[in-house]
């Protein structure tokens, strides 16, 4: 099955990333923050998550730090950075790191899900 | 210096008249003895030799004092005219040592109401322009402190917006997210449910929209509003807008027709700038006009450009309404905006965007017949080739 890691401070937004993703049929996993992100992930781990959907800005630590530090280690999974900013070019956009997309909020969840499609296909 | 010596002279000619005037009363006085002496037969010769010469004497005394006369005429006449050319000097000179200090306040003024607070003058000249000047540097100096102090409230209102339209955005992915949630399971809701859920969705997508537009104005203000130009096919651009608006089109009969010159040559624009401008414009065309309206999007090559065209032949725009339409919150009539459900931003948006891309929109319209909006582009430089979209992609981007 196909495992998706979200990561949003936020236990709504969770919750309801949680549940589309769900009805998809995907198994999801949550974290509230980067912390556990990084602590959760295992780069070069076979059975770690297909796809990370991580909010951009945490407390503790951001989706983007967590990413950075994650590739450092030699994670190749792909990544979904979520972002409250309207247009991903001028949210603090990273342009080192390789990040397969940028969803903006408020979400429009047929092109996520399409999108999560897309990625996780691609790795399996 | 001539003067005084008229006056002198004046002085001295008066004196000497008094002289004149005494002499000649002594000379009478002696004629008159020696005529009395000569009456009387005495000394008859020598009477007769003081009378002649007495005579003598006052007409050399009466030369002598028209010739005075002559001198102090000409004397006080030079006097008078070099005074009046010292006069026309001294105010001269008054003149260009105000002029100089005058024009320098009168270009400081001019460079003040240009918006240029740092402006001072140099105080200097006499005494009335230097204190004109240092009242002016006062004023400026108050002007300078007023302006930053607003400057200062904009760059706060600005960051507020931009930070509030962030920070409402994660509400409005829930709010929106777990009604779409409910719309999944549908079937299992009743009618009213539904009608219910609708309206929060719909609320949901104008509060979206006006979020959207209140950030890039925001963002407008700030001067942080961006676009990445790149040389760009407008034909599949207009098309795809055109198929984008067809279904709200479609649902009130009005019809939406396109009529774009084959071969456009190459714009320099960033498309997603291109298209929330379009889709503004020709959302506008719908909902101002009534059903079964026609509207038209129509693109051309011109001297300036590429010229877009939107014409709808709905009720126009009053010329009051006209000159303001490009300004944020201005809106149609009251009662037309009833039903229409724009934020009043969309324009003055649209405006800014095309002015970003060094283009310009400009509006044609009557009452009753209709309005025809008009962008105009700059083509690409020549030789360029279309450009492929640069940095990852935006995925799930709300509605514009």
């Amino acid at each position: 099955m196909t495992t998706v890691l979200v990561a949003d401070d936020s236990e709504t937004i969770l919750l309801l990333l949680r549940t589309r993703l769900e009805l998809a049929g995907y198994e999801v996993q949550t974290a509230a923050d980067g912390q556990e992100v990084t602590e959760r992930v295992v780069p070069g781990s076979s059975d770690g998550p297909d796809l990370l959907l991580l909010d951009a800005m945490m407390p503790r630590k951001s989706g983007i730090e967590a990413l950075r530090e994650l590739r450092a280690a030699g994670l190749e999974t792909p990544a979904l950075i979520v972002s409250a900013h309207q247009d991903p070019r001028d949210a603090d956009a990273p342009t080192d790191l390789e990040i397969s997309g940028y969803v903006t909020k408020p979400i429009d969840f047929d092109q996520l899900l399409d999108a999560v499609a897309e990625l996780t296909a691609k790795a399996a | 210096m001539l003067t005084a010596a008229a006056v002198i002279g004046v002085g001295h000619f008066i004196a000497q008249r008094q002289d004149y005037e005494n002499s000649i009363e002594r000379s009478y006085q002696a004629e008159m003895a020696a005529r009395v002496e000569f009456a009387e037969g005495n000394r008859a010769g020598a009477a007769r030799r003081t009378i002649a010469r007495e005579e003598a004497n006052r007409a050399e005394l009466r030369n002598s004092i028209s010739e005075d006369t002559r001198n102090t005429a000409i004397l006080v006449g030079g006097g008078l005219l070099a005074g009046l050319i010292g006069a026309l000097l001294l105010f001269a000179g008054l003149i260009a040592s105000m002029r100089r200090p005058l024009e320098a306040l009168v270009d400081a003024a001019g460079r003040l109401a240009a918006g240029d607070r740092s402006t001072r003058v140099e105080v200097g000249g006499p005494s009335e322009t230097a204190t004109l000047g240092k009242a002016f540097n006062e004023m400026a100096t108050e002007l300078e402190l007023e302006a930053s102090e607003r400057d200062q409230l904009d760059r706060m209102k600005d960051e507020f917006v931009l930070t509030a339209s962030h920070e409402l955005r994660s509400p409005l992915t829930s709010v929106q997210g777990f009604a779409e949630l409910l719309m999944l399971d549908r079937d299992s809701l009743t009618q009213r449910q539904v009608e219910t859920v609708e309206i929060i969705l719909d609320n949901c997508r104008h509060l979206v929209r006006l979020l959207n537009d209140l950030l890039d104005l925001a963002r407008s203000d700030a001067g942080r509003l961006t676009i990445r130009p790149r040389p760009t096919r407008l034909t599949p651009l207009l098309e795809d807008v055109v198929r984008t608006m067809r279904a709200q089109t479609d649902k009130s009969e009005q019809t939406l027709t396109e009529n774009i010159e084959p071969d456009l040559p190459l714009v320099e624009v960033e498309p997603d700038r291109i298209r929330q401008i379009l889709l503004n414009l020709l959302t506008n065309a719908h909902e101002y006009s009534p059903e079964r309206a026609s509207i038209q999007l129509t693109a051309r090559v011109a001297d300036t450009g590429v010229e877009i065209d939107v014409i709808d032949n709905g009720p126009g725009i009053p010329p009051a309404q006209m000159e303001h339409i490009f300004e944020r919150f201005v809106r149609g009539d009251a009662g037309m905006t009833q039903r229409v459900g724009g934020t009043g931003l969309g324009l003055a948006i649209s405006k800014s965007l095309v002015e970003l891309h060094g283009g310009t929109i400009a509006v044609d319209s009557e009452v009753g017949r209709g309005s025809t909006f008009r962008v105009t582009l700059p083509v690409a430089p020549p030789g360029a080739v279309e450009a492929p979209q640069a940095g990852p992609r935006a995925i799930a981007e709300g509605p514009r």
